[in-house]
């Protein structure tokens, strides 16, 4: 385990609770023994400005993610997620939250429409983060920690709604793009 | 005990296990969450301290630092910009010193993340001449606010603990002692000759003892810090000296493109043993310096071998990433290999997304009604907060530094402009910096409008709370007793209602040789306790389709985060993120075409 080199780049814009998505995977570095780096924006960005988190599991120096370097980038908005392709290794993949006109990218991609079904009240918009997540570990095979850990992690993080995050967590489980 | 803690939690870690026992400073990304952190450590422990926020960044400094010359140890918080604010203080502290441990933690942002300018707070520590901490990541940051505490107590000097905005928002596991709490007790000693060192002839023995202890700290500098790390380099084609985060880039661009080149970090960036450093470049063809923001490092130690930002191989401005030190490496000719970092943006069109003022708040009826009264010929001086987002409704002409409004309105008004000018100016600004420029416009009678936006708050950086909790402190009587009379309006979401006051004030300014003050009290939607006391009237508003005429009169004028255009090329208003403000439903609408949405 220890050997494990994952670089992810969470975006949205601020309100969609990318950062609390790094909060979660430090968790669980930290039960897996892995060092883990991450950071965030504050500020300006919480005024529904973009938000960028980079996550850094492994032995890694910098929290900051370079150019083509992301394993995995997880956009919790089309548009935000555009914007930071070029912070994916050529080989990285992208989990979405977009429509059908979403482009088509020379990147392993794994879309869904995460507002409309929010819409048809499949899930609460407030849990898009948390749903997101669910839906990229069940397509991304080299995610560095299992649903069990992540269960663990909403748990810890805040035990009085656990039980509607993991609810969310896992209906964004059994989502298929 | 490990702990995921973000750069700022470590900081008040440090302080709490150095037992710290007053922290006091003004609030300002990225170092807000120090002082935050503090407190709540202080409750969950039952510690007994005092980390309270000040009015503004000089209070803060002085709180702190007169608490370690009582004896105590103490911190100051504050952003690069709020070191200004506190350098007149800082400057004479730095002279005089200290008892208690007292440590300036400034934070700066290279990149313009959330801040005004990208200067390097090491410099000012530089022309104060006390030492500086330049921490590379939060287990770092940890232990270099303890290192500061007690290097502050032995030399008896300010010293100073320049965190940088991807050491602050940054999280790392990091290994923590169990809190052990034992303050220093409060206990001041007379000695005017210290204290009160007075120019000429005191404060000239001051000066001279400045320097012998500068020159003992730059000799623990390279005893204790420097030499140590020095045993294992082996002199070939580069050393690389490197402090604070750019270290982690060093490092990690090195390993990436698979480079081995000796890397010397100082932790303390200023004052350092110079001679000791140059004697350590024989044997190497050159040394590259990598810092932010500033050539702090290089300037004091340059020789001709020495490449960095005073030759142009790295660059000046913006934030310090692996790929711009890659184009270092080639420029200085040590790396001839790919550029593994290719910068592939996508080629279509992607919309900016700029921030807004959140749904709901009355920032942005104020604004719409100041539009729609003084019109777009007034000119809009305006400040630093939340409130600044009105530039999107095209009602801010200027921004310059907190307080900033006031004065420019003086001048302005001074340089007869012969249009009107209208100010505006959030709480916690006016108070961190609005009066003395507000006293300066009575006496020296000038004419403008200043609008004092106040949701009780400081918003802009996380909702700090302001002086105004106390009962006793008002803005209101603040302003009346400069001899003005207040124009109060308490925020309603009728825009008539906001837009008749406005009518009021203008009219009170045309009839007035002073400055027309208008106090609008408000609150911030984002603020719970505020909105559970009041919350928001629950009048959703939705679109009448037919009556949309496509004018995009909202749009320019209001702009609240729900309304879209969809694709008939009329509003529409997205119901996940309407709060139900009610406000858009009354004037902002030429045709009246916004209703309410009974969901
Ligand atoms: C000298 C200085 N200190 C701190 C800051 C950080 N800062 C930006 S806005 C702001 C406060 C704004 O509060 P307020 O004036 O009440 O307006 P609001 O955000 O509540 O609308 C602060 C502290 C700064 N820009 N400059
Ligand atoms: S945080 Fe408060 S003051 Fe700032 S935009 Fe939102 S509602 Fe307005
Ligand atoms: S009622 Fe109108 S102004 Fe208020 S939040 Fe909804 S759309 Fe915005």
């Amino acid at each position: 385990m220890s050997k494990i080199k994952y670089q992810i780049v969470a975006t949205g814009f601020g309100g969609q609770g990318t950062v609390f998505l790094v909060k979660l995977l430090s968790i669980c570095a930290l039960h897996n023994g892995v060092e883990c780096l991450g950071t965030e924006n504050h500020g300006m960005s919480q005024r529904g400005g973009t938000v960028v988190t980079d996550i850094k599991i492994g032995d890694f120096y910098t929290p900051v993610i370079s150019l083509a370097q992301a394993n995995l980038m997880i956009g919790l908005h089309p548009e935000e997620a555009l914007r930071v392709v070029q912070y994916l290794s050529p080989s990285g993949a992208i989990v979405v939250n977009a429509g059908k006109d979403f482009p088509k990218l020379n990147h392993p991609t794994y879309r869904l429409d995460a507002f409309h079904l929010a819409e048809k009240g499949v899930f609460n918009i407030q849990a898009l983060n948390i749903f997101m997540l669910g839906f990229a570990i069940s397509h991304v095979s080299d995610f560095p920690f299992s649903v069990r850990e992540i269960e663990g992690a909403i748990y810890e993080i805040n035990p009085k709604i656990a039980p509607m995050n993991l609810e969310v967590f896992h209906l964004g489980l059994s989502q298929s793009p | 005990m490990k702990r995921i803690l973000l750069g700022n939690e470590a900081i008040a870690w440090g302080l709490i296990n150095s037992s710290v026992d007053v922290v006091s400073g003004y609030p300002g990304t990225p170092s807000s969450e120090i002082l935050s952190t503090y407190q709540f450590i202080q409750r969950q422990f039952n510690i007994e301290a005092f980390a309270e926020w000040s009015t503004n960044e000089k209070v803060g400094f002085e709180v702190a630092y007169a608490a370690a010359v009582a004896n105590k140890r103490s911190c100051a918080t504050m952003k690069q910009v709020g070191l200004n604010v506190a350098s007149d203080a800082l400057m004479s502290a730095a002279y005089i010193g200290n008892k208690g441990g007292f440590v300036l933690v400034v934070t700066d942002d290279p990149g313009f993340y959330s801040s005004q300018t990208e200067q390097d707070s090491r410099m000012v520590a530089k022309q104060a001449r006390i030492p500086v901490f330049d921490p590379a990541n939060p287990k770092e940051a940890y232990h270099f606010t303890r290192h500061a505490v007690e290097l502050s107590e032995k030399f008896e000097t300010p010293v100073m603990l320049r965190s940088l905005l991807r050491v602050c928002h940054s999280r790392q596991i990091v290994e923590i002692e169990e809190p052990d709490f034992k303050p220093r007790e409060g206990k001041f000693v007379k000695d005017v000759s210290r204290w009160a060192a007075l120019p000429r002839k005191t404060r000239l023995i001051q000066a001279y003892q400045q320097m012998e202890r500068i020159q003992e700290l730059t000799q623990y500098n390279w005893e204790k810090l420097i030499k140590p790390k020095t045993l294992g380099l082996k002199p070939g084609k580069l050393l690389i000296l490197t402090a604070g985060t750019s270290h982690n880039f060093v490092l990690e661009t090195m390993e990436s493109l698979e480079l081995a080149f000796d890397v010397l970090k100082l932790d303390m960036p200023y004052p350092l043993p110079i001679k000791e450093i140059r004697s350590l470049f024989d044997g190497y063809e050159m040394v590259l310096v990598v810092e932010e923001t500033t050539p702090l490092i290089e300037e004091q130690i340059l020789t001709s071998k020495v490449k960095g930002k005073l030759s142009g191989d790295m660059h000046l401005v913006d934030e310090m990433t692996n790929d711009k030190l890659l184009k270092a490496f080639q420029k200085i000719g040590v790396y001839q290999g790919e550029n593994i970092y290719p910068n592939l943006p996508y080629q279509g069109e992607i919309p900016d997304r700029v921030p807004k003022l959140c749904a709901g708040c009355p920032h942005r009826d104020v604004y719409f009604a100041l539009k729609k009264v003084f019109k777009r010929r007034a000119v809009y001086p305006s400040d630093i907060g939340c409130y600044t987002l009105g530039i999107n409704q095209g009602v801010i002409d200027t921004v310059l530094c907190m307080g900033g409004s006031i004065g420019m309105a003086i001048g302005f008004s001074v340089a007869k402009i012969k249009k009107p000018i209208v100010a505006t100016i959030g709480d916690s600004t006016f108070l961190h910096a609005g009066i003395p420029p507000l006293i300066t416009a009575i006496y020296t009678k000038q004419k403008f409008v200043l609008v004092i936006l106040d949701n009780s708050t400081t918003a802009m950086t996380g909702r700090q709370p302001t002086a105004e909790q106390s009962p006793q402190i008002d803005i209101k009587k603040i302003v009346e007793g400069l001899g003005l009379q207040v124009l109060e309006y308490v925020y309603e979401n009728q825009m008539e209602k906001t837009v008749d006051f406005f009518k009021a004030v203008q009219k009170h300014s045309e009839e007035s040789e002073l400055p027309t003050v208008a106090l609008v009290r408000e609150f911030c939607v984002l603020d719970k306790p505020m909105m559970l006391e009041k919350p928001l009237p629950g009048q959703f508003a939705t679109v009448d389709q037919d009556l949309c005429n496509s004018c995009k009169r909202c749009m320019v004028e209001f702009n609240c985060p729900p309304f879209y255009w969809n694709d008939n090329k009329k509003i529409e208003i997205d119901p996940n993120f309407c709060v139900g403000c009610g406000a858009c439903m009354n004037i902002v609408c030429p045709t009246d075409a916004f209703i309410g949405d009974d969901r």
